[in-house]
């Protein structure tokens, strides 16, 4: 899990803090994570990126806050069984989705065309 | 207050190192002193270190001279000075006999996950003798740590390791001082980083700050040279 | 940490630094005994002058070299820095200490060779010490001129390039270097017209007591008549001159000292 493609923090894309809890969330809604899995300690998740270990306590403090991971005294941090990963799965599609739109339309794309671009896509992208 | 600097000015025969240079150093952060060369970083940390004396204005460490506290300081120099003959052994050997805070389990920890090779340094790389220096410098427990330009000159793979162990070795009460060139590699280390410029200081801000507003530590450290 | 601990550690630093040096000086005796060996003369008292000269030799080169190395604090340099001096915390008293101590071991062992080379020399002129006399050519002698000389000697290179290194760091150095490197001859004169104005006054040590019955039972009668067979060395020198070592040792402790912190 501590795996560095899994991944992706960009300087340039905001504070690393909220960038491990939106990479928390996607692995969870991708099924990379599962609810009730043990997470390293801020330290070894700190040592593995790279990264400050104040900056992930951060990110486990707000990920806490929002329900999604729990501190089990002298066990360590889990995702909670009752993490809302169909929440986190709905609002990735949708952020995926509002991305597309977004992207096809400043193209010039009108809705029929949009749809058919992304069936043509879909078809193309699927495996056999 | 770990360390402070009030109004200090450092002045070689026919250059200013640092002008003017007034700065805090709680415990527990991990600070990033930034700049190009000549900036003035070295001279900061050095006198920090007790090493230089400031000639204007007061530097504190642990509330008294820099001087006086040296030994409760790590400092790690730039300059690749080890003996040539000296071996991880020896080097064991010669700051656990002169040093009280040097922890020996530590240090062979360290010479494992930073990969030192058990030679002499005159065999070693540059990168492996700057993972033994750095070995013998996080082996020490003390609050604050002064790393000069830990990864100069150094290999990729022993950047990596180094900037891993000091995550690794740091604690929340201590604080770390690390300069370097190599900005974007460490940038997700620092809490709080430092820009000299000219031996002014040009910025000082938390870097989870700066990227919130949009600018990467590497976007800021652009700024502040144009 | 006791200072014990920390100047063992330096003495051990010192070794590991220097061994190589202390090794090969007194391996050189092995050099200067085989050419005192080749040495061979009808007569034994030539033979004797001869061979003393080649041990004068030897007692100078060696104190050179001796002095050479205690005033490596130049292989620390880099960059003009002395990076490995600023990276110790214990104080400059002990680490001044600690390289004194072990080249003076050195040279003790290697003027004690020589004391021994010149027992083997004046045998094979016929002369058969007694052991008190013995005793006191290989271990009294070589003490005292250790004492007198070369002690002092190092003293004084030590805190040269102590003066001399100290230059990058803080200060120039060089100008008390250089002051000290001229102002020691008319010091050396003077205090040696002080010290013979004191000497003799302690009761001094008597030598080679049992040499003059030694020299008249071998062939050497003709060669020193009216020789007494009896020197005394005065105690004064010696303690005149240990004392200057300590003041330059103490003096040297303190700027690196200041280095150091």
């Amino acid at each position: 899990m501590t795996d560095e493609k899994h991944w992706e923090l960009d300087m340039s894309a905001g504070p690393i803090f909220v960038q491990i809890g939106k990479n928390v969330r996607q692995m969870l809604a991708r099924g990379d994570l599962q609810q009730g899995e043990k997470l390293p300690s801020a330290r070894d998740l700190a040592a593995a990126l790279g990264v400050n270990p104040n900056t992930v306590v951060h990110a486990y403090g707000e990920l806490e806050r929002t329900d999604v991971i729990e501190t089990r005294r002298g066990r360590g941090t889990f995702i909670r069984v009752d993490a809302p990963v169909a929440e986190m799965r709905k609002e990735l599609l949708r952020d995926a989705a509002t991305g597309f739109a977004t992207e096809v339309r400043r193209l010039g794309v009108d809705r029929g065309e949009a749809l058919a671009l992304l069936e043509e896509v879909w078809d193309a992208g699927q495996p056999d | 207050m770990l360390a402070n600097l009030t109004n200090v000015t450092k002045r070689y025969v026919r250059t200013e190192g640092i002008r003017d240079l007034t700065l805090q150093f709680p415990a527990g952060e991990v600070v990033g002193v930034l700049g190009l060369n000549g900036s003035g970083k070295s001279t900061m940390l050095k006198i920090l270190a007790g090493l230089l004396m400031p000639s204007e204005g007061v530097a504190a460490v642990f509330d008294g001279p820099p001087r006086r506290n040296r030994a409760r300081v790590v400092y790690l120099g730039e300059t690749d000075a080890l003996w040539t003959w000296m071996t991880p052994a020896d080097a064991e050997k010669f700051m656990a006999g002169l040093y009280e805070d040097f922890d020996v389990a530590r240090f062979r920890e360290l010479l494992g996950s930073l990969e030192v090779p058990l030679r002499k340094t005159k065999a070693m790389s540059k990168g492996e003798r700057g993972r033994l220096r750095l070995a013998m410098a996080l082996a020490r427990s003390a609050r604050l740590y002064l790393l000069d330009e830990p990864l100069a000159g150094i290999d990729l793979l022993s950047r990596e390791k180094i900037l891993t162990s000091i995550v690794k070795e740091w604690h929340t009460d201590e604080t770390i001082l690390l300069s370097t060139h190599e900005v974007a590699e460490a940038e997700a280390l620092f809490d709080r980083v430092i820009f000299l410029h000219k031996g002014r200081l040009a910025l000082d801000a938390r870097a989870e700050q700066l990227r919130s507003e949009g600018r990467s530590v590497v976007d800021a450290f652009r700024e502040v040279l144009s | 940490m006791s200072s014990l601990t920390r100047f063992r550690t330096l003495m051990w630093l010192e070794a590991r630094r220097s061994w190589v040096w202390g090794v090969a000086l007194i391996g050189s005796l092995a050099f200067w005994a085989w050419g005192m060996h080749q040495v061979s003369f009808v007569d034994p008292g030539e033979q004797l002058g001869v061979r003393a000269a080649i041990l004068l030799v030897a007692s100078g080169i060696g104190g050179l070299v001796l002095c050479l190395m205690i005033g490596r604090i130049r292989s620390e340099t880099r960059h003009g820095q002395y990076q490995v001096l600023l990276l110790t915390p214990p104080s400059g008293y002990l680490h001044t200490l600690a390289r004194f101590t072990f080249v003076g071991m050195v040279a003790v062992a290697y003027y004690i060779t020589i004391g021994g080379l010149a027992w083997w020399a004046i045998a094979q002129a016929g002369l058969q010490l007694d052991a008190g006399s013995a005793a006191q050519l290989m271990l009294v002698c070589p003490l005292y001129g250790v004492g007198l000389a070369m002690l002092p000697a190092l003293a004084w290179t030590l805190l040269l390039m102590v003066f001399v290194s100290s230059y990058r760091v803080s200060g120039p150095g060089w100008v008390p270097g250089t002051v000290m490197v001229l102002a020691t001859p008319f010091l050396g004169s003077w205090i040696s017209e002080g010290i013979w104005k004191v000497s003799y006054r302690l009761p001094s040590w008597r030598l080679f007591e049992g040499l003059r019955a030694a020299i008249n039972t071998a062939a050497w009668e003709a060669e020193v008549e009216g020789f007494q067979g009896v020197f005394s060395l005065p105690q004064e020198p010696l303690w005149i001159m240990l004392a200057i070592s300590a003041v330059m040792l103490a003096v040297a402790g303190r700027i690196w000292q200041e280095v150091e912190g």
